[in-house]
This record gives C-alpha cells, sequence and structure tokens, in this order.
C-alpha cells in the first residue's frame, strides 16, 4: 500500500504545554484506523496536524511525500476533514454548503454564483442520497435540522470535495446509539468505495472501544505521544487500559 | 424547489455595483483642471504647514471642537438616558399598567431625530443668530432623541422573566425595574454613549465647515484658499484626536467590561459623563467661547397658509425626493457593498491592514470636504454628492465589519482552508457569511442614517431636498423651510421605518437595536 500522509518527529507545543510529543505515523491508502485516547490526549491536535491546519513546532508532515506546508492549496483537497463542531455555514442552505466542499476547485465567480443559484445541484443530490438524507432537503436552511442531519450534511460536504483521506473528529461525540451506527456505517462504507466511485482512508478518533472491530488499525494516544499502533484485533483490556491509563 | 436563495452573504456584496453607474458618471463628467489639484491635495498631506500661526489658528480651533463636542454629547446623553427610559413601554407598563405614554413620547422624538444636526444648525442659525449655542443646540437636539430611541429599544426588547418574577413576589415597580432590567443597560451605556461620542466630534467638525465655529472654518478657510498644506495641518490634528478618542473609548470599554459588574460600569460611566460636562465647560471659556452671553432670540417667521401653498405648488417634489432617494440608495450601495467586497478581494493580512488605513481616512475627512475635493476634477451631478457621502459611510461600514470580523471565531475559515479552499473563496463563506446578517442589518440602520446626512451633500448634487432646503433657507423662503422640512422628516421616518423592518428581518424581533452594540460590544 502506498503512503498517503506520514508524520516524522512531529511536536507541538500548546498553552498548556505539549499537545504532541514526537510522533511518528505512516497512513497508507485504503486504511480504516480508528484513533483513542482520553480527552487532552492529543487526538484533536494529530488531525489538525495531519490536515495542515496546525503547523507543528517540530517535526515533518508529508502528503504523498512532500511537505505539507509547501502543499498547493488546491492538493488539500485531497483531505476531508469532518469536524468535531462540523463548521457548517448556518447562514446558508444545504446545497450550499455541501457546494463548499468544492471550493478548492473552483474559482471565485463559481464561489459567488452559487450563493445567488445554488450550482451542480445534481452533485449535491448525490451526496445527500450517499449520507442517507432525502434530496428534498436541499433547499432547507442549516438551521432548520436536527443533529443527526447536520451531521450528515457536514459527511456530505466531506464527500462533495472528494478527498482520498477522511479524517474524522470524534464524529460519534453526543449522538444517540442508533445514530452512532448510522454514521459509522456511513463513514465507513464511503471509505471503502463510496457511491461515488472513490477509493478512500480514514482516520477517525473516537471513544467507543465496542465499535473498533470495524476497523483495519487502531492507534492509542496518551498525553500527546503513540502509546499503541496495531492491528484492531490486538486490541484488548490490557491494551484499552493502558492507552486511558491517568497520569 | 426554487434554486434561486441569495444569501445575506451576497445581498451584502451585490449593492457594491452601485459604483460603477457612479463612477461611470463621475469620469465622464471629468475635467483636466483639477488633476493637479488633485496631486498637490495628496502631497500636501506629508507636508502640513507648520507656520505658527497656522497650528496655532488650527490648534485654537480644535480645543472649540473638541469642547463643544463634549458639552453637547454630555448633556444629549442625560436627556437621552431620561427620556429613552420615559419612551419605554416596558417602564409604562410596570408602572401604571397601560404603555401609550410611551408611545406618546417616543413619537414626539421621532421628529427631532429625523432631522439631521446641519439642517438644526442651519435652523438655529436663522433663529439665534451667530451664537456658540447654535452649534451645541444642533448636536444636543438631535442626538438626545437618537439615544432615547435606543436605550428606550433595548429597556423594551429585554428578556422580562426576570421582572414579571420580582413583580409577582410583589416588589414596587421602581425598583423591580432598577433590579432586573437595570444591570443589561450597562454595557449599552458604554457602547452607544461611546460610539456617539465619536459622532458628536465629527458632527461639530461638520457644522464648523457651516461656519457654526471650530476647526470646521479652518478646514473650509484653506480649501477655499487651495492651500492645501494649510488644510493637512487641521485634518491631521482632527485624526490624532479620532484616533486617540477610538483607543481610549476601546479600553475604556474592554477594562469596564473585564470588571463584569453592569450597575459599577453604569456608575463609572455616568460619573466620567458629569467629570467631562464639568471640564467642558470652563475649557469653552478658556477658548473665549462665553455660553453665558445672551441670546438674541428671532422668533421664527411663521408662514401663512397662503405662502405655504405658494410654495407646495412651485417646489418640483417628485424631482426632490427622488433625486434624494437616488443619492441615498447609491451612497449606501458604495458604503455597504464596498467593504466586504475589498475585504473579499484582497483578504490577507497586509490587504485589510492596508484597507483599514483608506477607511480611517475616509472616515476622517468630512463629507462636504470629500466632496469639494471631487468637484476639483468632476463636475456637479448626483454621482459626486453619493461618492462623497458614500465614501465617508464606507470608512464606518469598514470599520465596523473588521470588528465584527476580528470578534468572530476564525473555525469556518479555517476549516475551508484545509479543504483545499483559496484565499478568497475561504474568507467568503469561512468569515464574511456569519458575519453577514449582522452586517447586512447594520447597513439597513446606516442606510437610514446616510438619508439624514443626503442634507450634507446635497449643493454638491444641485437637485435633492437638501440642496433645495439650504437655497430656500438662503433666500429666507420660510414657507419652503417648512415644508422640505416636513417632508424631509417624512421621508426619515419612512426610511427608519423600512430600517427597522430589515433589522427585524435579518436578525430576529429580540435584535431591533443597531448593531452599532452588537459590533462595538
Amino acid at each position: 500500500m502506498n503512503a498517503l500522509l506520514e508524520l516524522k518527529g512531529v511536536r507541538v507545543h500548546g498553552p498548556r504545554g505539549i499537545r504532541l510529543n514526537n510522533i511518528d505515523l505512516t497512513i497508507s491508502s485504503g486504511e480504516r484506523i480508528a484513533l483513542l485516547g482520553s480527552n487532552g490526549a492529543g487526538k484533536s491536535s494529530l488531525i489538525a496536524v495531519a490536515n495542515g491546519s496546525l503547523t507543528p513546532n517540530r517535526g515533518l508532515v508529508l502528503w504523498q511525500g512532500h511537505s505539507m506546508q509547501n502543499l498547493r492549496q488546491g492538493k488539500r483537497q485531497a483531505i476531508g476533514t469532518l469536524w468535531q463542531d462540523l463548521r457548517l455555514i448556518e447562514e446558508l442552505n444545504v446545497a450550499q454548503n455541501i457546494n463548499a466542499g468544492a471550493l478548492g476547485s473552483r474559482n471565485l465567480l463559481w464561489a459567488v454564483a452559487n450563493l445567488i443559484y445554488p450550482l451542480e445541484i445534481n452533485a449535491c443530490k448525490e451526496c445527500l442520497q450517499a449520507v442517507g438524507l432525502s434530496t428534498d432537503l436541499i433547499s432547507a436552511p442549516i438551521g432548520e435540522l436536527s443533529g443527526g442531519q447536520r451531521q450528515r450534511v457536514a459527511l456530505a460536504r466531506v464527500l462533495r470535495q472528494r478527498p482520498e483521506l477522511i479524517l474524522a473528529d470524534e464524529p460519534l461525540f453526543s449522538l444517540d446509539p442508533t445514530l452512532i451506527e448510522e454514521v459509522l456505517n456511513l463513514l465507513l462504507a464511503n471509505a471503502i468505495i463510496s457511491p461515488l466511485a472513490i477509493h478512500r482512508t480514514l482516520l477517525m478518533s473516537m471513544h467507543q472501544p465496542d465499535l473498533i472491530h470495524n476497523f483495519d488499525r487502531v492507534i492509542g494516544l496518551r498525553s500527546g505521544s503513540i502509546v499503541f499502533d496495531h492491528p484492531s484485533n490486538e486490541l484488548d483490556a490490557k491494551a484499552l487500559a493502558w492507552i486511558y491509563r491517568s497520569e | 424547489m426554487n434554486r434561486l436563495s441569495p444569501t445575506p452573504t451576497i445581498l451584502s456584496l451585490l449593492p457594491a455595483l452601485a459604483l460603477i453607474p457612479v463612477i461611470g458618471v463621475v469620469v465622464t463628467n471629468v475635467h483636466d483642471g483639477g488633476r493637479l489639484l488633485l496631486v498637490e491635495f495628496v502631497g500636501a498631506a506629508l507636508q502640513p504647514s507648520l507656520d505658527p500661526v497656522v497650528v496655532q489658528s488650527a490648534w485654537h480651533g480644535l480645543q472649540i471642537t473638541v469642547a463643544t463636542a463634549l458639552f453637547s454629547w454630555a448633556i444629549s446623553s442625560f436627556l437621552g438616558i431620561l427620556l429613552g427610559v420615559a419612551s419605554a413601554s416596558v417602564v409604562w407598563q410596570t408602572c401604571v399598567g397601560q404603555s401609550w405614554p410611551a408611545i406618546v413620547i417616543r413619537r414626539f422624538l421621532a421628529i427631532p431625530r429625523a432631522i439631521h444636526e446641519l439642517l438644526w444648525g442651519l435652523l438655529l442659525l436663522q433663529i439665534l443668530g451667530l451664537s456658540p449655542w447654535v452649534a451645541i443646540l444642533a448636536i444636543i437636539i438631535p442626538y438626545t432623541a437618537l439615544v432615547a430611541r435606543v436605550v428606550s429599544d433595548q429597556l423594551d426588547t429585554q428578556d422580562r422573566r426576570a421582572l414579571i418574577a420580582l413583580q409577582q413576589s410583589g416588589s414596587k415597580p421602581f425598583p423591580v425595574l432598577i433590579t432586573a432590567l437595570g444591570p443589561k443597560m450597562g454595557p449599552v451605556l458604554i457602547s452607544y454613549i461611546g460610539y456617539r461620542l465619536e459622532c458628536a466630534l465629527r458632527g461639530a467638525t461638520l457644522l464648523g465647515v457651516f461656519g457654526m465655529g471650530g476647526l470646521g472654518i479652518d478646514i473650509q478657510l484653506a480649501f477655499r484658499s487651495l492651500d492645501f498644506q494649510e488644510l493637512w495641518t487641521p485634518l491631521w490634528m482632527l485624526a490624532g484626536v479620532m484616533f486617540s478618542l477610538e483607543q481610549i473609548l476601546s479600553w475604556f470599554r474592554s477594562h469596564l467590561r473585564s470588571s463584569k459588574n453592569a450597575i459599577k460600569q453604569m456608575i463609572i460611566t455616568v460619573a466620567l459623563m458629569i467629570i467631562l460636562t464639568l471640564i467642558s465647560v470652563p475649557w469653552l471659556n478658556a477658548v473665549d467661547i462665553d455660553l453665558s452671553e445672551s441670546v438674541s432670540w428671532n422668533a421664527f417667521p411663521w408662514p401663512t397658509v397662503a405662502e405655504l401653498k405658494i410654495a407646495f405648488n412651485t417646489l418640483p417634489w417628485i424631482q426632490l425626493v427622488s433625486s434624494t432617494i437616488m443619492v441615498t440608495l447609491l451612497a449606501a450601495g458604495i458604503a455597504i457593498g464596498i467593504p466586504p467586497m475589498g475585504m473579499m478581494l484582497w483578504p490577507s493580512r497586509v490587504g485589510i491592514g492596508v484597507q483599514s488605513y483608506i477607511w480611517a481616512l475616509l472616515r476622517l475627512i468630512p463629507t462636504p470636504i470629500s466632496a469639494l475635493l471631487l468637484l476639483l476634477f468632476s463636475q456637479t451631478s448626483l454621482a459626486v454628492a453619493a461618492l462623497a457621502l458614500g465614501a465617508h459611510n464606507l470608512g464606518v461600514m469598514g470599520r465596523l465589519l473588521k470588528e465584527g470580523l476580528d470578534e468572530q471565531s476564525n473555525s469556518g475559515w479555517q476549516a475551508l482552508r484545509a479543504s483545499g479552499s483559496g484565499t478568497q473563496t475561504a474568507w467568503l463563506y469561512g468569515c464574511f457569511s456569519g458575519q453577514s446578517p449582522s452586517y447586512l442589518a447594520y447597513a439597513a440602520y446606516r442606510t437610514d442614517v446616510i438619508l439624514r446626512e443626503t442634507v450634507v451633500v446635497g449643493w454638491v448634487g444641485g437637485t435633492g431636498l437638501g440642496w433645495q432646503l439650504i437655497e430656500s433657507l438662503g433666500s429666507f423662503n420660510w414657507a419652503q423651510v417648512a415644508l422640505l422640512t416636513i417632508v424631509f422628516a417624512t421621508l426619515t421616518l419612512i426610511g427608519e421605518t423600512l430600517s427597522d423592518q430589515c433589522r427585524q428581518h435579518w436578525l430576529g424581533p429580540s435584535k431591533v437595536r443597531p448593531m452599532i452594540l452588537d459590533l462595538q460590544s
């Protein structure tokens, strides 16, 4: 498998100490990786470094062999992030929000036109269907959606981006058990071969060890360091205790 | 499905299109004579006159302007707060169980509010003659009504659950009002009253440009003699005062807010107002402005019904009203659309920094001077009036937009950048979209202000209610003055009602107050 993303000796300082400490990590194409760790372990920081929104104080981040810092802006479209707070644009409707995922490959005129009259509506509908939402919602204001619908629209926006790697920052956080299963299935289904026929890789942070069997690999973070990196079937109670052990 | 869904974001950008016809007309009417003068004007900014006579005169004028602004601001703030409380429905409902007295007071206050301070100045000049009270009263009258409206709006839109709970506990009305609503008024007093001080300083300068004393006279005389080096001396002094005031108010707001004690905030604000009033009176005396000198009162020559009929039949009302509305719409388009358009096209830190300096410069130069500058190389037209008015208000809108964006989280921008968006599209979707409903709501309020301000640039356009009013005042045609004032006031009240509707639409019924409170708080 080809290395998509490589982190080499990555170190990130925060206002309250070290957030990531000497991280060495390689993510290969097609992998489905679960990222575990207690609150404050560095999961969100690792995802932020991986998508380029956080520059490490030390170390290298490589995307397909090229430094993330020097990566052309358009190339970043290959990395899609499902943010924990979703980061939908409340003032726009569903179609316009989904289209925001395509901004990396469109010009300013297209972006302005989309604010008047949502463009490429069929592509938006495909993404909505892929996340199991009715296309009737295409022109609904974001503010009128339920929590679960918003989560799916955020995922639809990521799909519209057509990324090779999906980074999901605790997407199951604050969802009820039924929704957890639905969203996880959507993410996993879209990560392997999506309805849009794109081969994808998934790195997802979460707090549900019982769902680990759906993943190929588990990375455990503690106090900013990787303390576990093995196939998912090797995660046992002892390993979990090790990952979640308090300092 | 209705796909056409113009968002607040695009509705904030589209008004910028008004610049195209305006620039088109200004450029078509351009004449070569003024090009050299314009270069001289820009060059003189770097070499203001340091002649001791010029500096001394500007310093004297500056003191008169600042002291006049301080005094007028403090008095109008006091009166405005009192009348604001008196015109709040919640106060009357709590005290006597009915709200009609509040509505009556509110309607009464709409008239002084609808007339611009310059118009008040010109009217008072006819009644009081050349007196320092002209400029002071010209600011006090409309500002009192404006403060009163904001205070009453704020009181009436507050959450009343605590008030009802206290009332049901058997407490008396005044203690209930003070306890339930008083603490929430602290931020309003700090933000809005502080903002009105900046307005008072601009207003006092503007009144000077029209001959009512202070720094404005120095600016006007220097411009008339086309001595740009002498013009830049008072302008730089004014810039220094405006900048210092902005910094002091900003520090004051953040310092007071950190205390979290609303009652303390209010007490400090009111105490400061009293101190500044006490300082401003001896200060005015020190610069030879004697407020105790007797005022010669010339009763307003009320026109007869016959004179009013003649005036009504003489004036081309449709043309006057339509050109006033045209100038308002074009100026509002420029003021509303250009700041977000500029930031979208040049969203880098350097770009926004440069634009901030341009906005500061546009805010600094009084609108009549901007209009005169434009007239150096273009002929009089509605477009020149709209451009001058739009440019000044663009400075205000730009600053408010930037303040709003600075206080907003950058998570949307970050998310879009991480997904490969360019800086311009990421700014448009990730930054401006979140701010656009508030921006549009404030734009509605600003359009209302621009309509009032058309009187300032009316003479440049050679048409419109403002121009006709100044012409009628000059020819002492009191019947025309009375009718024009009534029409102007009616037009601004209609504008105010429409802008209220727009604000409610964009912000929801709970936020009818001007966005200045949202952006500057």
